[in-house]
């Protein structure tokens, strides 16, 4: 036990690094900028119309203090950290007054239910059938589902959505396009809402798993025509173990390990594919949120959630590297 | 290897498929440099004309030929897809064999650096590039940025193959029998190595295809080089999708799944070439 | 009166054959063999490696996967329904007789326990369907079987990797013979040992079979421990079975030019004979030598062993060669 708790503490000082190192580049990238950032922000906002010369001088203040333009440059970088420390990003450019946090706080649910329920049912559908088809050569279905999967495989996320968009908005309009949730449904813990999210989550859902499904059965399938010719396998075999059991504790299991690591590796792929799916069916989600900042040119909201994608995507796989050892008895966790 | 790729066409099914869809799509490629019409420029046929003898595949919105612009813009992409896979080689590979043939703090520390990048999700890093660079951003200068991020994955998998290289039998051997290191690095261990870099760099070209495609579709692209992504954006800008105006969306979208399908498939063909046990499994059965 | 025997290995033949990229290959590796092995007898087969052993193990115990094929031939085991191969045979009767009445020791038994799984919980995979009883009988069968091997019941604890290479492989001997099985194939059980841990191995095999009266095809390169521990013997060369008899017999006096060269070149304490070694090498299975597949290391050699391959023949009570000198074949 002691020895997974150092080994614990070592993945979170990985975690604090990955994000500290992550929420930096974004810092750098916003100072190689030959434009003033924050008299363009102001000039995008002050377009829209009347803001009183306080709300104005406020704003940037908080721009300047977010950008770190205020002082020497060590002051810059320190007030910057500050803010993001306190999980403030300033107010909102495109939704003024609002604070990016709120808007954050507001979208994050709705990608975090997407991405959970689709990385989930892609994970483990794919690979339960990756493995039925690695040990299970011969079967035509199984064979057949191969075949689809690398055809889709390849396929950026942009163009599945694109497809299903058009299939089910144009030519056979039986599900929604754009939104969370119908317009004229109130939010909260009615069935009539909870319905309505499931209908409109539909199309996005699938996009994600019909792509995800792809890679996590084409990963398994080679892991496991590996393992079958493992000697554990052949002799449990001789042995006259219980199908079931084999595929389950000798097959499956053993597969497991390598697919838990290559979902760690693949967190940050999901999320990209997440972003630009949201965005098509305008689903009210971080993805859709961070392209609309970055056309408003609202500069508080886009290294918000920048920001927080680097925690959630590190936190995941922090969560899974963690969970790891307890999958994989071999693992030594003493360094 | 001349040997290699007739075997892999005479008997492989995916390899074969996978390069009559890549030599389509390089042949429309190459077809772009007899364009009767300069890439930039618009107006200069009929809009919104559908499919026929005139314009194989139909006019846009903005005048320009399909066919024609399609030509210029798949060989924007590819060329932009292999800039990216080519420089990114060269950081995954020497990350890659100077963790696994040097180990210790070497290769923790290039490792940790490396698991960094594969963590830090690049989209949101990409476009916030897009916020502050705007106009100025090139497609050159895109290649450039997601080839210093797009490294991470590969070099973990160039560097499994330098550690189960260094603690291979045959190394030993060849270092005591006196061989120098250059030698033993150019014939014994470059035939391992060899296909998992064409393989990692095939895969890189789809990731950095389909990550520019995606960011040139929600606007975040260069106007001036004409790419996939780029005519999709116009298209959807034009709502061609709504207008009826089909041909201008779908054949961009052939084009680079046939792009996609085909690198994909030449990569797995080659990956199980060179694995001796997906080659048995092939034959039907696993156990030897 | 002769009993039945345990196993019947009639004539049997299976090939290796592969298509792939337009290469075809055909091995013959166990080509047309033939014997007998009786109940509660050890019965050895030497041979170099690639002589075909484990290919022969394989295709007795039904493991025939492609590019294995079987060709022709039988291998029959006596708690088997007459007349019917392992191979092919109805799944669920497979299901009953596989570990109860058939086991096998694998070669490098370093890797046969799945290593996520606690050996416990292995040897319930393996046994429970047959041994029956609750959970807890099932463990004080277990228990007291490893304790009659001498093995300390807390390595029901363990996993694999935290075992020794010697206590895994008498952890799999255990294995292989909870249910009393009428029949064990050890495929090399103590090749990688260290000889203190194969001395031990050895026993626990001796002992087990003498205390449950089963037969044991034990197979390995090593003469020694034919001598020590078999009661028949059967001679290998490429694919082909070219002497079988007693042991003793075989080491007496052994016929086949192979054999006894085999045998001479053991060393004996005392004998300070040098040992000339056998010219040439095995050949190779994929294109193999016409006729006799030993003519050309043979100094027996004449035309008919080039040209017609010698089958197995009566020379003694018990004892058969493979060899036209040896029969007395004239060219």
């Amino acid at each position: 036990m002691p020895a997974y708790f150092n080994f614990a503490i070592k993945r979170l000082w990985q975690f604090v690094l990955v994000v500290f190192i992550g929420i930096n580049i974004a810092y750098v990238i916003t100072h190689v900028t030959p434009i003033d950032p924050v008299e363009q922000s102001i000039s995008a906002v002050t377009s829209f119309g009347n803001t009183s010369p306080e709300a104005i001088a406020d704003m940037r203040r908080s721009l300047q203090e977010l950008y770190g333009l205020k002082g020497d440059w060590i002051e810059q970088y320190i007030s910057f950290w500050r803010r993001i420390l306190q999980a403030d990003f300033g107010p909102s450019l495109s939704a003024f007054p609002a604070p990016v946090t709120s808007l954050i706080a507001r979208a994050l649910p709705w990608t975090f239910g997407l991405l959970a329920f689709t990385t989930l049912v892609s994970w483990s559908v794919g690979n339960l059938l990756g493995a039925l088809a690695g040990y299970y050569r011969n079967n035509r279905s199984l064979k057949f589902f191969g075949v689809l999967a690398m055809a889709l495989h390849p396929v950026p996320y942009y163009i599945v959505a694109l497809s299903l968009m058009i299939v089910f908005g144009f030519i056979w309009p039986v599900l929604p396009i754009t939104g969370g949730s119908a317009m004229d449904v109130q939010q909260g813990w009615n069935w009539q809402f909870v319905a309505s999210v499931f209908h409109h989550s539909v199309l996005p859902a699938l996009s994600l798993i019909m792509i995800g499904i792809g890679s996590w059965f084409l990963g398994m399938r080679s892991l496991v025509s590996n393992i079958i010719t493992e000697d554990y396998v052949v002799y449990a075999e001789i042995g006259g173990v219980a199908q079931s059991r084999m595929m389950g504790s000798y097959i499956i299991r053993n597969a497991l390990a390598p697919q838990v690591t290559g979902l760690a590796m693949s967190l940050g792929g999901i999320f990209n594919g997440a972003v630009i799916t949201e965005k098509i069916f305008g689903y009210p989600g971080l993805g859709s949120l961070l392209v609309d900042g970055v056309y408003a040119g609202d500069y508080g909201l886009v290294l918000g959630v920048t920001s927080i994608a680097i925690i959630g995507v590190s936190l995941s796989v922090l969560v899974i590297d963690l969970i790891y050892p307890l999958i994989d008895p071999r693992v030594q966790v003493a360094s | 290897m001349k040997r290699i790729i007739f075997d892999l066409l005479k008997y492989n099914n995916e390899f074969r498929i996978g390069v009559f869809l890549i030599l389509i799509v390089v042949t429309m490629a190459g077809l772009s440099f007899f364009s009767p019409y300069p890439p930039n420029d618009v107006f200069v046929v009929p809009p919104d004309a559908p499919p026929s003898a005139d314009y194989w595949l139909g006019t846009t919105s903005r005048g320009q030929d399909v066919f024609w612009q399609l030509s210029i813009a798949i060989r924007n992409t590819l060329a932009f897809g292999l800039l990216v896979a080519l420089l990114s080689r060269v950081i995954s590979i020497v990350v890659g064999l100077s963790s696994g043939y040097l180990g210790g703090w070497v290769d923790r520390v290039l490792m940790a650096i490396n698991d960094t990048f594969i963590v830090i999700p690049l989209f949101p890093i990409l476009i916030l590039f897009y916020f502050v660079l705007r106009d100025s951003m090139s497609t050159i200068l895109l290649a450039l940025i997601m080839s210093s991020l797009g490294w991470a994955y590969d070099s973990r998998l160039i560097r499994s193959v330098a550690m189960s290289l260094k603690t291979r039998e045959f190394t030993g051997t060849s270092v005591f029998s006196g061989m120098t290191i250059f030698e033993i690095l150019r014939r014994e261990h470059l035939p391992y190595v060899l296909p998992i870099i064409f393989s990692t760099t095939l895969n890189n070209m789809n990731w950095s295809i389909g990550l520019e495609v995606t960011l040139a579709v929600l606007g975040f692209m260069d106007i001036n080089t004409p790419t996939i992504g780029g005519m999709i954006y116009w298209a959807n800008q034009h709502t061609a999708i709504v207008a009826g105006i089909w041909w201008w969306v779908t054949f961009p979208v052939i084009t680079v799944v046939a792009t996609f399908v085909g690198l994909y498939l030449i990569a797995v063909s080659i990956n199980e070439y060179i694995d001796p046990r997906s080659r048995l499994s092939r034959m039907g059965g696993g156990q030897s | 009166m002769t009993t039945q025997p345990i196993l019947r290995v009639d004539h049997l033949k299976a090939h290796f054959r592969s298509s792939y990229f337009g290469v075809y290959r055909e091995v013959p590796a166990v080509d047309d063999i033939s014997f007998d092995v009786a109940p509660n007898e050890i019965f050895g087969l030497a041979g170099e490696s690639s002589s075909g052993k484990t290919t022969l193990m394989k295709t007795i115990a039904g493991l025939i996967a492609p590019p294995l094929e079987l060709i022709g031939g039988k291998a029959q085991f006596s708690f088997m329904p007459p007349e019917t191969n392992l191979y092919g045979a109805d799944p669920a009767q497979l299901a009953r007789i596989r570990w109860s009445k058939l086991s096998y020791i694998m070669q490098g038994s370093m890797n046969v326990l799945n290593p996520l799984r606690q050996i416990r919980s292995i040897f319930r995979d393996f046994a429970a369907v047959h041994i029956g009883g609750s959970n807890s009988d099932f463990e004080t069968k277990t228990v007291n079987h490893l304790s009659r091997l001498r093995l300390d019941p807390s390595v029901l604890d363990a996993y694999p990797h935290e075992l020794s290479g010697g206590m895994r492989q008498r952890v799999t001997i255990a294995l292989a013979t909870i249910c009393r099985p009428d029949f064990i194939i050890a495929d090399e059980p103590t090749t990688a040992l260290d000889v203190i841990v194969q001395k031990e191995v050895l026993g626990m095999i001796r002992s087990i079979q003498r205390e449950m009266g089963s037969s044991v095809l034990f197979v390995t390169h090593d003469m020694g421990v034919h001598a020590a521990l078999t009661d028949k013997l059967g001679i290998m060369y490429a694919g082909c079975l070219v002497e079988a008899g007693r042991t003793a017999d075989i080491f007496n006096a052994p016929q086949h030019p192979y054999t006894r060269h085999l045998i001479h070149s053991l060393p004996r304490i005392g004998d300070t004979v040098q040992r000339t070694g056998l010219t040439g090498t095995p050949p190779n299975l994929a294109n193999p030598p016409s006729g006799c597949r030993f003519h050309p290391r043979c100094p027996l050699a004449s035309d008919i062993c080039r040209t017609e391959r010698p089958m197995m023949r009566q020379i003694a009570t018990e004892h058969r060669v493979a060899c036209h000198a040896v029969a007395g074949d004239d060219a």
